[in-house]
């Protein structure tokens, strides 16, 4: 585990191209009801062919934001060919498997059930409905496309994450690097790493009050 | 012998309760995890579980050497000596 001090402050902000600017705004502003909180309209940026560009941010909640860029005169085909999966970003062929394509995704953090239930009325009511509604280990969240393609995850937390969780995280970590760095790494081969790891380190553990 | 290492969380403790419902197994504690082991097989039926589809397929923190596991799906777990 690290000893370096912690000092980052979370997500200033994670940017995608899109194409259709008027689709965007309405699915993440009128549709979630996320304020824009900045905008630059930019006539160019450097070098001679890059296009003018709007790039805009809409707030996410702890002044962390989620950000556009509009390039004008582009379009899709910018990007490459189009691909029979993916978004406007990432194209894959059909023989891509969809755990692969669905991958790469961004998960907007809501405190509870109740809020998590107001954005999939929210946009259940719109063009954009909940595709999935899942609960996992110890999250439940639901999913959309947005209008650009890119995954769309709100989720919330079922209870806090507790500190064994955290030692588990560890631990895993630990025992993924010790395999990966063997040929030929397995899931079995990590679980009997694991399993060494946690007769070494575990025993003497103990629950730190919080 | 067949050890199984099952991280002690809530969503967890089904797992080991089940198990332990086998007079050949042992459920003991290491730090925050279950320690599950027996001489032959360790065999978990999901349904008994009662646990869902994201905690069943995660639920195991680690398989000792001597042991894996043979079968996880929709309706067991199962580890047998090596």
């Amino acid at each position: 585990m690290s000893e370096r001090d912690h000092r980052v402050q979370g997500v200033d902000h994670v940017a995608f191209p899109t194409f259709d600017p008027a689709a965007t705004v309405r699915f993440y502003r009128d549709v979630l009801g996320f304020p824009v909180v900045h905008s630059i309209c930019a006539a160019g940026w450097g070098p001679e062919d890059h296009p003018d560009f709007i790039h805009f941010f809409f707030d996410i909640g702890n002044s962390d934001r989620i950000a556009f860029f509009y390039y004008f005169g582009t379009d899709t085909s910018v990007g490459g060919a189009e691909g029979e999966k993916g978004d406007v970003y990432a194209r894959f062929g059909a023989d891509v498997p969809e755990y692969f394509v669905r991958s790469r995704h961004l998960a907007i953090h809501v405190d509870d059930e109740e809020d998590l239930l107001e954005y999939r009325r929210r946009l259940d009511a719109s063009d954009w409905p909940v595709e999935m509604q899942i609960q996992h280990e110890t999250i439940e969240s639901i999913y959309t496309h947005d209008p650009n393609g890119y995954m769309f995850e709100i989720t919330r937390a079922m209870r806090p994450v507790t500190p064994q969780e955290d030692l588990d995280a560890n631990l895993t970590i630990d025992a993924l690097l010790d395999v990966v760095a063997e040929p030929e790494p397995t899931f079995g081969k990590l679980l009997a790493r694991k399993a060494e790891l946690i007769v070494e380190k575990a025993a003497g553990w103990e629950t730190v009050v919080r | 012998m067949t050890t199984l290492y099952v991280l002690d969380v809530p969503e967890n403790t089904a797992v080991a309760k089940v198990a332990a419902e086998d007079p050949a197994v042992v459920v003991d504690k290491i730090g925050p995890y279950f320690e599950i082991r027996a001489d032959g097989p360790i065999v978990i039926d999901r349904r008994a579980t009662g646990c869902r589809h994201a905690v069943w397929y995660s639920c195991v923190g680690g398989v000792a050497r001597d042991g894996r596991i043979t079968q996880h799906d929709k309706d067991a777990l199962r580890v047998e000596p090596v």
